[in-house]
């Protein structure tokens, strides 16, 4: 068997979310924080297409054509709420906006 | 099954499954998981430097390597393409959450997300291909290009570093992750469960996977798609008709709210807020005027929250 399987791109999309994750997680600079957002992304979409392909299908294709939608609504206003962020109190560490701890 | 594109324009066969001597021992699998998570600890962005965070990156890279082998190994899949551009996409990803500087990071991702769109090729989704670099390296990641410039901090100093080179002092929450044992272990937990489903539990999708492939008669009369793209945009537009429309408004209610959110407030000059109060002691919003001469400067009223800060004049 010397063909690509489904698994192989499975994992790729599992590391690449893992990744995200564990970014999103660790990192303390508000931007990075989304940039690992869309990283899951990423992970998420080579799933989908390597399951519309598996099935023969275009509903993954189509599955992650909504996926982009999302993600550049996302990063728009995410990016536009960093910015609001960023001008009330002059950093971009998320740790500065502790007191919003519930 | 990576050859000469069918006739039909939809790639060859479809993607099979691995057979089942595809076993990866998970014993095998999660002291990977384990050795990736402590090198991914030691590389990530933190107290310790230097030489540490190069053995962090010799051992997340040595983890990566046995584990790609044993995929090969176990699993096939001698194609070099998919070889290289996991590789990049991987190591790419990597670099995105352990460079300290934000800028860096945005341009690995682009790197990453151009690996992606080849394996997105490979799987014969070359619409998806050129739709996520136009999107994603072409506009959102040029919007996170300017949001880290416009956001830039204090300038930060140099500083004569161990042996006299002189290197830009990080921000704090640049230089020092939060928290990397924790998150790297429920991770790389997470990664192994993944990984020890995806290789030893997926059989029972095989006897599934010889469905037919989507009939190419679903369209009565006139226009048959050919090619991939042609489909896809056949299938989009008359299956999820309605789908689209709403992505659509979503894309457009998105850009006005990230107009109104991002917008700045203007001082109107002479008073501290647009509050005025009438004779009759209630308060009334008055008009606020541009500060700057500027026609499309957009007028803000003023908070009376004191909690609120005041914008930095700029």
């Amino acid at each position: 068997m010397t063909q690509l399987a489904l698994q192989h791109y499975l994992a790729v999309g599992a590391i690449m979310f893992v990744i995200g994750m564990i970014g999103f997680m660790t990192r303390r600079n508000l931007i990075v924080i989304f940039l690992c957002t869309e990283l899951m992304f990423q992970g998420v979409a080579i799933n989908l297409i390597a399951f519309g392909r598996f099935w023969h299908g275009l509903e993954g294709q189509a599955f992650v054509i909504f996926v982009l939608v999302i993600a550049a609504a996302e990063a728009s206003l995410a990016l536009g709420l960093v910015v609001l962020l960023f001008r009330q109190k002059n950093t971009l560490d998320a740790d500065a906006w502790r007191e919003l701890k519930g | 099954m990576l050859g000469l594109p069918a006739s039909s324009g939809f790639g060859a066969n479809p993607l099979p499954l691995a057979q089942s001597a595809s076993y990866i021992p998970p014993a095998l699998l999660f002291v990977l998981a384990v050795v990736a998570a402590i090198g991914l600890i030691l590389l990530l962005p933190g107290r310790m430097e230097g030489p540490l965070r190069k053995i962090g990156a010799i051992v997340l890279l040595a983890a990566g390597l046995v584990f790609a082998a044993l995929v090969a190994k176990t699993a096939g899949g001698m194609d070099v393409y998919f070889w290289v551009f996991a590789a990049i996409a991987v190591l790419g990803a990597v670099r995105v959450i352990t460079h300290s500087k934000p800028v860096y990071s945005a341009l690995y991702f682009v790197l990453t997300v151009m690996a992606t769109a080849g394996l997105f090729v490979l799987m014969w989704a070359e619409f998806m291909a050129a739709a996520l670099i136009l999107i994603y390296a072409g506009a959102i990641l040029v919007t996170y290009v300017f949001v880290i410039m416009l956001a830039a901090e204090a300038q930060p100093e140099t500083v004569a570093g161990p042996g006299g080179a002189m290197h830009e002092q990080l921000a704090e929450h640049d230089a020092i992750s939060r928290e990397p044992i924790i998150a790297s272990a429920v991770g790389f937990a997470l990664l192994g469960i993944i990984l020890f489903v995806i290789f030893d539990k997926a059989t029972p999708l095989q006897q599934r996977a010889d469905v037919a492939p989507t009939p190419a008669t679903t369209q009565p009369t006139g226009f048959v798609p050919r090619g991939g793209t042609q489909q896809l945009g056949n299938y989009l537009f008359n299956k999820q008709l309605i789908n689209l429309e709403l992505a659509g408004l979503i894309l457009t209610v998105a850009m006005v709210g990230a107009i109104v959110i991002a917008r700045k407030r203007v001082v109107i000059p002479g008073r501290d807020t647009a509050r005025e109060t009438t004779a009759a002691g209630e308060t009334v919003l008055g008009p606020a005027t541009p500060v700057d001469d500027n026609p499309h400067s957009i007028p803000v009223y003023g908070t009376d929250n004191p909690r609120q800060k005041e914008y930095p004049e700029t």
